[in-house]
């Protein structure tokens, strides 16, 4: 098996300090968390929210430190010297990251310019970009808060592939999308995926979107990996009750007993 | 119990976004209005109490509710009816509150019953209301800000809550929650409810009767299964396609 990224162990913890320092409480937010991920597969990672799961992309991409425990990346020498980083996440919310002063053109074509340090170049690979992406050229001149939800999450992942991401990590893409704008979505993680070869990982609450793009998935629950495997399986076979309640819920079938149950 | 005729909604006196709206809410059924993003599901229903801003919206056409014109009541009286009779939760929850008073402000002045307050609150996992009073809405999450919203909605004791885009941003087992005490409200008294959505599976779930906005047009509400079975249209046709592929 060939790992682009190994997790061992990991663990993170906050501090609660109340009022003037006394009774200091520990919380763990992620428990033991081990898995590994294969080069060029998405894997989903599923659960509520509150389970962790946006705390361990954060991780993974090196913007918060672990409190213990082992992620260690196999990553191209060559890759990691260049200046933006090999780990890239496309946050929800697009509308308040995109700098609201700069055109999308303008930000796309910096990043590749910071990447290669070369201005030959920028303008092909641009374009090969926003065309990859179905990024309309009549955009490509307007700023962040011009656009729509959707066109605005599109900006923001043309500026993450101008990176040349090893793993790209996606945080409830699907999560304010109609089921039109869902599968087009799909259609395009499923294209980046097969013509780059770049290693996802895909944040939803969503299963039945999981099951369409993921090849594997770990079930969250409270910190903890509750299940993980291959993802037609999990989902078809649950064997943890926290999953079959996660499908339960999907499909709107549990009665209020079954909600308040822990697990 | 609601009727709704709204011949035309006009934006800068220009586009007309909206035309030939026509529907009634009957007593103890939940109503889905569903759409694609962008289509004016949310201007509808905020055209129903006049909360659109008149210097860019206008609306023609008549709102009854109990024998009244809504679209033509004075100020007074239509504040009393959005603080008694018809009550909002709105997509943006965190928003929805002034962000410099802290929750107490909202549930004194508008729960009816402190005692049925501590029993939703603790339907909705929320925190208890010695801890909730005393927070700020900047320091809740969306998804809690927008259950907070729902149970004030609840203890004002309305008769018709409407709902935008009830389970965006919330998860799942949170959404079943909303669900099955959105059934309820619906079924007690004379109320109704009636809410926009793009999540198909929850209509199909919690709805008695479903309607599809299309191109400023509202298609007929039709009870769940029959409105499933209709293939009235091609856009939505090609709406519910995308919803089967994803959940085939």
């Amino acid at each position: 098996m060939n790992f682009i990224m190994q997790v061992e162990n990991l663990f993170y913890k906050v501090e609660d300090k109340s009022l003037l320092g006394f009774n200091r409480i520990e919380k763990l937010i992620l428990k033991d968390i081990s898995f590994n991920l294969e080069r060029g597969s998405v894997l989903g990672i599923a659960g509520e929210s509150g389970s962790g799961k946006t705390t361990l992309a954060k991780i993974i991409a090196g913007i918060l430190p672990q409190s213990g425990g082992k992620i260690s990346f196999n990553i191209s020498e060559a890759r990691t010297k260049l200046k933006t980083s090999p780990v890239q996440i496309l946050f929800q919310n697009n509308g308040e990251i995109l700098n609201p002063l700069r055109t999308i053109n303008g930000i796309v074509e910096e990043t590749i310019y910071i990447r290669t340090g070369n201005k030959s170049g920028v303008i092909d690979e641009k374009e090969n970009i926003f065309g990859s992406l179905n990024f309309p050229e009549e955009l490509w001149n307007r700023k962040g808060y011009e656009l729509s939800g959707g066109e605005q999450q599109r900006a923001a992942l043309a500026r993450i592939m101008a990176t040349r991401p090893e793993i790209l990590i996606l945080d409830e893409p699907f999560s304010a999308q109609d089921a039109e704008s869902q599968m087009n979505l799909l259609t395009l993680f499923k294209k980046i995926n097969k013509d780059s070869g770049t290693t996802m990982i895909c944040i939803a609450h969503n299963l039945k979107i999981l099951r369409k793009l993921c090849g594997s998935v770990l079930i969250l629950y409270r910190g903890e990996i509750v299940e993980q495997g291959n993802t037609d399986k999990i989902l078809s076979s649950p064997q943890h009750p926290y999953t079959r309640f996660l499908l339960n819920a999907e499909n709107y079938n549990l009665t209020y007993e079954e909600l308040k149950t822990e697990f | 119990m609601l009727k709704v005729d709204i011949n035309e909604l006009i934006i800068n006196n220009k586009k007309t976004l909206l035309s030939n709206i026509k529907f009634v809410l009957e007593n103890n059924l939940v109503y889905t209005i569903l759409g694609v993003n962008g289509t004016g599901k949310s201007t509808l229903i905020k055209s129903i109490t006049g909360l659109l801003d008149k210097r860019f919206y206008t609306v023609a056409g008549s709102v009854f509710f109990d024998d009244r014109d809504i679209l033509k009541m004075n100020g007074e009286d239509i504040l009393e009816l959005r603080r008694d009779k018809i009550k909002y939760v709105f997509q943006d929850a965190v928003n929805s509150f002034d962000h410099l008073k802290p929750f107490r402000y909202y549930f004194e002045r508008l729960a009816k019953d402190l005692k049925q307050t501590d029993a939703l609150l603790d339907y909705f996992l929320l925190p208890p209301k010695e801890e909730l009073f005393r927070l700020y809405p900047y320091e809740v999450s969306g998804g809690m800000a927008q259950r907070i919203n729902f149970v004030l909605a609840l203890l004002a004791h309305p008769q018709i809550i409407i709902l935008d885009e009830p389970t965006s941003g919330i998860d799942t087992a949170i959404s079943n929650l909303f669900l099955l005490k959105l059934k309820e409200f619906a079924r007690s008294a004379s109320n109704a409810a009636l809410l926009v959505t793009h999540d198909i599976s929850f209509a199909e779930k919690v709805s008695d009767r479903i309607a599809f906005l299309n191109n400023g047009r509202l298609s007929e509400f039709l009870p769940v299964e029959e409105f499933f079975k209709a293939q009235c249209y091609t856009e939505l046709e090609k709406f519910l396609n995308s919803y089967r592929q994803i959940s085939a």
